[in-house]
């Protein structure tokens, strides 16, 4: 049946041209009497059938016409309808009727003239109907229902039955046939009423579809004005056209459009609303985007303040932010004095910053004495659960000048801006932890220059290390300086603290261990005592060290000629030692107070000298307490005793394989927990060579 | 960390329970730096419950040696498990600070 359907309808548009020319030719035949001899009169069945088929092509082709509508372009659509058709059948019409009026004689006389307008006109008008009415079904469609559009099918399908009518019946209207009339224009009536794409228009349209509305019902009244009167021209060769199938298009055609005009007129007034909301969106939609577009916080409060002051139509408006600036971040036709008023008096009341709307302000006594000019205000706070970033203040001029929608909106507006300023200061803060990590990482590259890379090289001792900070930075240090080519000077310590201020100190130290090696002069008999060193670094530190904190140290000049060597020992752990002629392995106990716990010069008195020969085969092992003090999962410390035991047991292998040891035991010991505290291990192996020239 | 005072005539105990590192150290440093401290002529600290003592913890009471000295107040350490005793001494603190085994002792000094 589709299929059938679908070809009959290239059949629709030659079958109205076809049976247009041959109405045309009925209409001539009959109007001129000689050629009637001739050729025959046409009956008056033939005309109506022809008038009949016209119309029915006409409409089969508009309707099988693609939807005109696109998207919701309503005012090119009813534009292109009076433009085309409208347009071209009102002219041709008017020209006709006015010719008419106003030569009579002329026209009226010439029946061959009369009927070829007439049959132009008819087709024209009925172009012009089903152009409307299937731009009518356009706008009936739109978002409608499918309810609706079966509703629509039958309406077709009953009109069209009603182009028989006049075939059937005589010259005037068969009374039985009123009521099946009078139902299909209550059906026309009730579809009329479907006018929902009215309140898609804005403003601006709405007013261009009032007037094209009027102007094709003006057209349509010229058509109608026409055929009444040819009605009663006697020159008139043939019946006339379709009076039901006619009279209901034109009729629905006409109240649709007259539907349309009123529904729009009376939306009129509500389009500004219209209009207000569609900005509201726009709005929400900008400050949507600009919370992925990551922009300044600035521009996300002029967002704000604008749009709030757009959308709820304010006569005034400023916006504080929550610092002590007494100026407004941003102000908008409001004076000083009206702002501090304001605040003022809402702070008395202790409503600062909380969400408030008064509708009336002169009925309150506080804002009635300030005598604003203003009779409505909200004020609306900018907070987050844990901060509060600003109020935006906005002012009308009359009472009941804001609603609960406008309240919801703004409610809306600033959470998207307190959403979006903490997405600003997150993304702040994390380029900031970064520069501060990239900052660590440089100033664990400049401690790491700090530490000595080159091992002193000689082949009467070996020396290895070992050094790990628990952080980024450490606290721990050590340092070799060759004094000679027998004698080398050997520093190791730790500053109390951990982190970046202890990194400072462990500069410091290495500056002042550096300087204090000038002073050693054994050319000159004057060979740096130990004891006078850690004096000496103790009255410097004295000056930039803060009191509740203190370096230890252990400090040592090893002297290969005299195959021994000196010692000092600043609170720093005790010196591990392998003697390789007694076997015995014991930590070097002497005393001494950790530098920078007194500052004067009694310190000097708290430091011992210790000398001691080595021998071919000795071991010394200097570490810091991160070392002796890492603990394990049960908290235990790894201690000095292990530590011993390890050397015992481990002293005739190399200086890189003892180290070795020490570092796995420990490892063993700790099971895998990250050190707590800095750990350093010097290693030195003493060995029979002679030094290399 | 618990610091535990308990005040009797011109003395002034107190009972430091748990471990002295640097968060806790705030919580003596505080209780030292009170101006009245130096009212009394002698300050004892028991530390019978003091597991472990960090150079924060070591620092505070070397910042404060100093001006207790200034002001007369003898500051005397009693009761130190050898583990802290350990720590006080290879900083060489135990030839600067007076550390007694027991509460009498320190209380007849």
């Amino acid at each position: 049946m589709i299929a059938f359907r679908e070809k009959l309808l290239p059949a629709a548009l030659p079958l109205a041209v076809l049976s247009w020319l041959a109405l045309l030719v009925c209409m001539l035949l009959r109007a001129h009497q000689p050629a009637a001899a001739q050729w025959g009169t046409p009956p008056d069945w033939l005309i109506l059938a022809t008038q009949a088929a016209f119309a029915a092509g006409v409409f089969v082709y508009e309707r099988s016409r693609p939807d005109r509508l696109r998207g919701a372009e309503f005012v090119p659509l009813l534009r292109q309808l009076l433009l085309g058709p409208g347009l071209l059948a009102t002219a041709v019409v008017g020209l006709h009727l006015a010719g008419h009026w106003l030569l009579p004689e002329t026209i009226g006389n010439q029946p061959i003239l009369l009927n070829t307008l007439y049959t132009i006109n008819l087709g024209l008008f009925v172009y012009f109907l089903a152009r409307t009415c299937y731009t009518w079904r356009s706008l009936v469609h739109f978002r409608a229902q499918p309810s609706t559009r079966r509703e629509w099918e039958w309406f077709e399908l009953l009109l069209g039955a009603t182009l028989l009518f006049r075939l059937v019946q005589g010259r005037e209207l068969h009374w039985p046939l009123l009521p099946v009339m009078a139902v299909l224009a209550g059906l026309g009536v009730y579809l009329s009423a479907h006018q929902q794409w009215v309140a898609y228009l804005n403003r601006r349209q709405k007013w261009e579809v009032v007037f094209l509305q009027a102007a094709i019902l003006g057209g349509m009244a010229v058509c109608l004005v026409y055929f009444l009167r040819l009605q009663r021209e006697p020159s008139l060769a043939g019946p006339l056209a379709q009076h039901a199938f006619l009279l209901l298009t034109g009729f629905f055609a006409a109240f649709y459009a007259v539907m349309g005009l009123l529904v729009t007129l009376f939306n009129l007034p509500t389009a500004g609303v219209f209009e207000q909301k569609r900005e509201e969106i726009l709005s929400m939609q900008r400050l949507a985007q600009l919370i992925q577009k990551g922009q300044s916080e600035q521009e996300v409060y002029n967002l704000l303040f604008d749009s709030s002051v757009q959308t709820v139509e304010a006569d005034a408006a400023w916006l504080d932010l929550a610092d002590d600036n007494p100026t407004p971040l941003l102000e908008y036709q409001v004076d000083a004095d009206t702002r501090q008023g304001i605040c003022q008096l809402l702070s008395d009341y202790n409503i600062g910053h909380i969400e408030y709307l008064n509708n009336d302000l002169p009925h309150s006594a506080g804002f009635r004495a300030l005598g604003l000019g203003y009779c409505s205000l909200i004020v609306m706070p900018l907070r987050s659960s844990k901060h509060h970033y600003g109020t935006l203040y906005l002012l009308k001029r009359f009472r009941q000048g804001f609603d609960r929608e406008n309240l919801s909106l703004l409610q809306i507006f600033t959470s998207q801006t307190v959403l979006s300023i903490e997405n600003l200061r997150l993304l702040e803060d994390s380029l900031q932890n970064e520069r501060v990590k990239e900052e660590l990482k440089i100033a664990s590259l400049v401690q790491e220059g700090l530490i000595p890379k080159t091992l002193p090289a000689d082949s009467w001792f070996e020396i290895r290390w070992h050094s790990l900070p628990a952080r980024e930075v450490g606290g721990d240090f050590y340092d070799f300086l060759q004094l000679s080519s027998s004698r080398i000077a050997i520093i190791i310590g730790d500053v109390s603290g951990k982190g970046t201020t202890a990194a400072f100190h462990v500069a410091q130290m290495k500056g002042i261990f550096h300087s204090l090696m000038l002073l050693d002069r054994p050319e000159k008999g004057q060979p740096l005592q130990p004891s006078k060193f850690m004096a000496m670094a103790n009255q410097a530190l004295s000056h930039c060290l803060e009191r509740s904190s203190f370096i230890t140290a252990s400090f040592y000049i090893i002297d290969y000629k005299e195959r021994g060597f000196a010692f000092a020992r600043a609170g720093h752990c005790h010196t591990l030692y392998y003697n390789a002629i007694t076997e015995e392995t014991f930590y070097f106990q002497t005393e001494g107070l950790g530098l920078g716990i007194i500052r004067d010069a009694s310190y000097e008195k708290r430091i011992k000298n210790m000398y001691y020969d080595y021998n071919p085969g000795d071991v010394m092992v200097m570490y810091t307490d991160g070392i002796v003090e890492a603990r394990n999962a049960e908290d235990e410390e790894y201690g000095e005793a292990r530590l011993r035991q390890l050397l015992a047991r481990s002293h005739y292998l190399e200086a890189e394989d003892i180290k070795q040891a020490i570092i796995n035991d420990l490892e063993q010991f700790s099971r895998g927990l990250p050190p707590f505290d800095d750990q350093t291990l010097l290693i030195i192996k003493f060995k029979n060579a002679q030094p290399m020239a | 960390m618990k610091i535990v005072q308990n005040a009797a005539n011109d003395t002034l105990t107190l009972g430091l329970d748990g471990e002295l590192d640097a968060s806790s150290s705030v919580l003596l440093d505080n209780e030292l730096t009170k101006p009245e401290i130096l009212n009394y002529r002698k300050v004892m600290i028991d530390c019978q419950r003091l597991n472990y003592i960090s150079s924060a913890g070591l620092g505070v009471f070397i910042s404060h040696l100093q001006r207790f000295q200034d002001a007369g107040v003898k500051l005397v350490f009693f009761n130190m498990q050898e583990k802290v005793h350990n720590v006080f001494e290879i900083l060489g603190l135990d030839s600067l600070m007076t550390i007694v085994p027991s509460e009498q002792e320190a209380t007849a000094i």
